[in-house]
């Protein structure tokens, strides 16, 4: 008779972790949903801030493009996967994690989760002072 | 139909170390039921400017953009 434990818990002995920054999340413990969203402009450019004017997000379009849809034949045909788990075990046994960043909506979960849904939108902008005209 | 059995038996790991976990990436120490991570990052070789340079292009909207806060001075 092989047993089945509805759930399973995590044990871990140490956590550390140094950074968690931009929409990211550390969490012990079980979560339903979690959908988090990062839009960022990283300007980096030869000029004083106060003559340089403002960044808009809506000058990009990677901003407003719409997320890529999973296109999946076999599912749409009505193939559908039918998952069973089976665990024999209750708990999952963790010693020591090191962790040095957790960033841009990236997460740190020990426990279990039904859905996440995480989106970062990142444009760089790198821009250096450079004449048309060669001065000697 | 196609019927799909997982079988988790005892799992016991040592330590782990991780430099990083970044943009919409997931590090989890339990079970998932749908994970769906987007990351859209935007820096090709092209995107370094070396020119004169202008102030950056402003959208259609302007007065109704989420723009940063003004500058003083």
């Amino acid at each position: 008779m092989q047993q089945n434990f509805p759930i399973r818990t995590s044990e871990i002995a140490l956590v550390s972790i140094v950074d968690v920054s931009l929409s990211s999340i550390v969490q012990f413990g079980d979560r339903g949903e979690a959908t988090p969203k990062l839009k960022a402009l990283a300007v980096q450019r030869a000029i004083d801030h106060t003559k340089a004017g403002s960044v808009y997000f809506e000058s990009y379009p990677i901003f407003s493009r719409p997320l890529p849809k999973l296109v999946d034949p076999e599912a749409e045909a009505g193939y559908d996967v039918c998952i069973q788990r089976v665990n024999h075990c209750p708990r999952i046994k963790v010693g020591c994690v090191y962790v040095t960043a957790v960033g841009s909506t990236a997460s740190f979960l020990a426990g279990n989760a039904m859905r996440t849904t995480a989106e970062s939108r990142i444009k760089h902008i790198r821009q250096y002072e450079k004449s048309l005209i060669e001065i000697r | 139909m196609l019927n799909f059995t997982v079988h988790n038996c005892g799992l016991t790991v040592g330590s782990i170390e991780i430099l990083g976990v970044s943009a919409a990436s997931m590090f989890q120490i339990g079970d998932s039921d749908y994970v769906t991570l987007y990351s859209m990052f935007d820096t090709p070789p092209e995107s370094v400017i070396a020119g004169p340079i202008a102030p950056l292009p402003t959208p259609e909207d302007e007065e109704q953009a989420a723009g940063e806060a003004p500058m003083a001075g």
